[in-house]
């Protein structure tokens, strides 16, 4: 092989290199950022691993909600089964027991510790999954 | 009866743009007669959409709620403004501006480009098909014109009251202006691709238009972060949220394709890769549409979901992309450039971040279209997290920051001389490093991606001074709209680091007459006031807020809570106290059993530094159209 064949042949496997590098990289921090959703069903069957961060759908179980302070605890409910959700912080506008809800946080002992709780900027709207486990 | 008129003026519309595209492909042999007609005909089709706008834009402000789109998203109480920008707060009517403005640009580029183009013909056939694509989609699956009659409701049902305010009002237009603005250069080259003559110097055509779509997008996405801002009262700029990532990634492929646009029409290097990028530009504008319209993924921003919309813009994007694609693949062995890439010439650096944004797209792609990969995989629903798109982000912005500084002060086509002890670059890295490590001992914050954004930032600003001052001195001629447009970038570098490494919240329980302090302000909460308007009822607090240093500055605050009428919707009005460097930004929570509030207090530092960078980019980029037509 000539000296521009030895050159081209390094500059490819280069790119492939790089690449691939590059696609590594990605894809390693795509995995470790993935925000699994769980109905409150599928979160009590699941096995979250306690540092994991994840996202539970569902209804704000009526008269559930409790309030001490800036803190807030309340259930959320798949009408099937229901998991407590603690939270502090400013809870947002279109939060209201028997509306939808995701809350985000880690699981301990069978409750969420939300770092986040989100509220659809939709009346109607109905958290995913919860058609089809309470039917 | 109007609104008939209205409705028949878009069928009309849409039957010229047909005869227009099928004019142009008669044109294969430039019969000259033909160009001219194409070129008359697609202005009448222009015109007949603009005016069947107009008419609607009267049917909205006189509330005619005949019409089902206006009487579901408008109201009679609403101000005329927003009776206007009701027309866009939902699917059809956005859809409609869409195609207006598309086709109005594209009359815009079919008066401007003198008749003399060869490419004139085949440019507007094309421009042609794709508002006859989507004028098409708009009548038979989103048509804004669908009756209630015989029974016309007395009032309609509103618009979000989110939605009611001067900059979402005007944030979808600037936005859909940015998106269709990129369709000019995906025509042009699609056609010149068509012709394959490769003489004609398609890349002067482009750049003013492709530069002035940049602005508007840049535009569009500032007003929609600013908006975020000030009316979701979470105190964000950016949440990585589905549909913004859809309008990140055209801007970004419009970054790099005016930057590829410059090498090419410089060095005669990166022309099948400009070409290539003009294409996706568009092609991810589409894509973006398909996205926000088929409503398959989940995002605040998402219109209502219906199936045969997403086939259908699927199918439609699907054949603009692949046939412009296979003329690509066709012409792509004439395009190569014989003449390689020297190492460290201009365009070499400049080919590097090309390569970093397209990766930079890449890996938004991926994060966007994940969730959908894997709940069908999987059949499990995830999304994917911020922290994702800040690790790839960041690292990325970083590195192309290090090669546009590399590329400053680099010759064209010739390998350039960069480190020598005392040259510009040398002592800019020097002097950035020296900032950084300062700031970030100062601030006692030693993330990456804080010293990382801080020197990437300096190291832009630095370099451009020395460039500045040198050349000034000197009396040589520089860049000056690139020297503005990259000093705006080095701002926001340092405004985003800034931002996220000092902001910071805090949750606090008080009643009227209690007071809070902080390190830096004490709150007094005086008193609550109650507020009737038109359309709301108001609570709104009195804060009383004096600074603890020696300055005693004093000012008040007003967070608000309303609940509007029709919808029973309730919302924060968040209070903003703007100072240079920080904003103070309170909003009201719940009120408790006991009277108590919840209420939350943060601190944004630098947040309207981001927003300013936004400004000083477009700036630069507007002096870099004049640059280029004074030079030529």
């Amino acid at each position: 092989m000539n000296n521009i064949r030895k050159q081209r042949l390094f500059n490819v496997f280069l790119i492939i290199f790089l690449s691939s590098l590059g696609v590594f990289f990605i894809l390693k921090a795509l995995n470790s950022n993935l925000d699994y959703f769980y109905t409150p069903s599928e979160a009590l069957i699941a096995n979250i691993p306690q540092d994991k961060r994840i996202k539970i759908g569902g209804m704000v179980k009526k008269d559930s909600v409790d309030r001490n302070g800036t803190k807030v605890i309340f259930k959320i409910t798949d009408f099937e089964n229901t998991i407590e959700v603690h939270y502090e912080g400013v809870i947002p506008d279109l939060f209201k027991e028997g509306s939808g809800v995701v809350a985000y946080g880690k699981i301990h002992d069978k409750t969420l510790i939300a770092e986040n709780i989100f509220a659809k900027h939709d009346e109607n709207y109905m958290p995913p999954n919860i058609e089809i486990s309470s039917g | 009866m109007i609104a008939e008129v209205s409705h028949f003026f878009l069928v009309t519309a849409s039957g010229l743009f047909l005869l227009s595209f099928i004019f142009s492909t008669l044109t294969y042999k430039t019969n000259h007669n033909i160009e001219i007609l194409v070129s008359r005909v697609f202005s009448y089709g222009s015109y007949f959409v603009f005016v069947s706008f107009l008419i609607y834009i009267w049917l909205s402000i006189q509330s005619d709620f005949s019409i089902r789109y206006i009487a579901e998203h408008s109201n009679k109480d609403l101000a005329v403004f927003y009776k206007i920008s009701s027309i866009w707060s939902a699917h059809e009517g956005s859809m409609f501006l869409w195609i207006v403005f598309l086709s109005l640009w594209s009359q815009f580029f079919n008066f401007k480009l003198p008749q003399a183009d060869l490419l004139k013909a085949p440019s507007i056939g094309i421009l042609s098909f794709i508002i006859f694509g989507f004028l098409i989609f708009l009548l038979f699956t989103s048509n804004p014109y669908d009756s209630l009659l015989p029974i016309a409701p007395a009032n309609g049902a509103d618009i979000n009251p989110i939605l009611q305010d001067p900059a979402l009002a005007i944030h979808p237009p600037f936005l859909y202006l940015g998106y269709v603005g990129f369709v000019i250069a995906f025509a042009y080259n699609t056609a010149f691709l068509i012709k394959g003559d490769l003489d004609i110097n398609w890349e002067k055509i482009i750049r003013p238009w492709s530069l002035i779509a940049w602005i508007l997008l840049t535009i569009g996405i500032t007003l929609g972060s600013w908006w975020a801002y000030y009316e979701l009262g979470w105190g964000g700029y950016w949440f990585w949220d589905p549909v913004e990532n859809v309008a990140l990634m055209p801007w970004m492929a419009g970054t790099a394709l005016i930057h590829s646009l410059y090498v090419s029409s410089r060095s005669n290097s990166l022309r099948s890769w400009t070409i290539l990028l003009s294409i996706s530009v568009f092609s991810l504008s589409l894509f973006g549409a398909f996205i926000v319209r088929s409503g398959i993924i989940d995002s605040v921003h998402a219109f209502a979901n219906d199936p045969q919309r997403g086939l259908y813009l699927l199918l439609f994007s699907g054949i603009l992309i692949i046939s412009s694609l296979a003329f690509y693949a066709l012409r792509f062995p004439k395009l190569v450039s014989s003449n390689l890439i020297k190492p460290k010439s201009k365009e070499s650096f400049l080919s590097i971040n090309n390569i970093l944004f397209v990766t930079a797209i890449f890996a938004v792609m991926l994060g966007v279209l994940y969730p959908l990969i894997f709940d069908f995989i999987y059949e499990e629903r995830i999304s994917v997290g911020p922290p994702y798109y800040n690790t790839i982000i960041a690292p990325i912005a970083f590195l192309s920051s290090i090669f546009l500084v590399f590329s400053v002060g680099s010759s064209w086509q010739r390998s350039s001389k960069l480190f020598f002890i005392y040259s510009p670059l040398s002592l800019s890295i020097l002097l950035s490093i020296f900032v950084a490590c300062f700031i970030a001992f100062k601030l006692q914050n030693f993330e990456w991606w804080f010293i990382g954004g801080n020197f990437s930032g300096f190291l832009i600003l630095i370099r451009y001074l020395l460039l500045v001052i040198n050349n000034i001195s000197k009396k040589m001629y520089f860049n000056k709209a690139s020297a503005i447009a990259h000093a705006g970038l080095g701002i926001l570098l340092i405004s985003i680091s800034i931002n996220a490494g000092l902001s910071y919240e805090k949750i606090i329980n008080i009643k009227a007459g209690d007071s809070f302090q902080d390190d830096m302000y004490t709150f007094n909460l005086l008193d609550f006031e109650l507020i009737n308007e038109d359309n709301f009822d108001s609570i709104k607090a009195k804060f009383l807020i004096k600074s603890n240093d020696a300055s005693e500055q004093v000012f008040y605050m007003f967070p608000e809570k309303r609940k509007y009428f029709i919808r029973g919707q309730i919302t924060s009005e968040s209070a903003i106290q703007i100072t240079p460097f920080k904003d103070i930004y309170i909003t009201l929570g719940d009120q408790l059993d006991n009277g108590h509030w919840v209420v939350n207090i943060q601190y944004n530092y630098f947040i309207r530094w981001i927003w300013i960078s936004a400004i000083i980019m477009c700036l630069g980029s507007l002096m870099a159209i004049k640059e280029r037509s004074i030079k030529k």
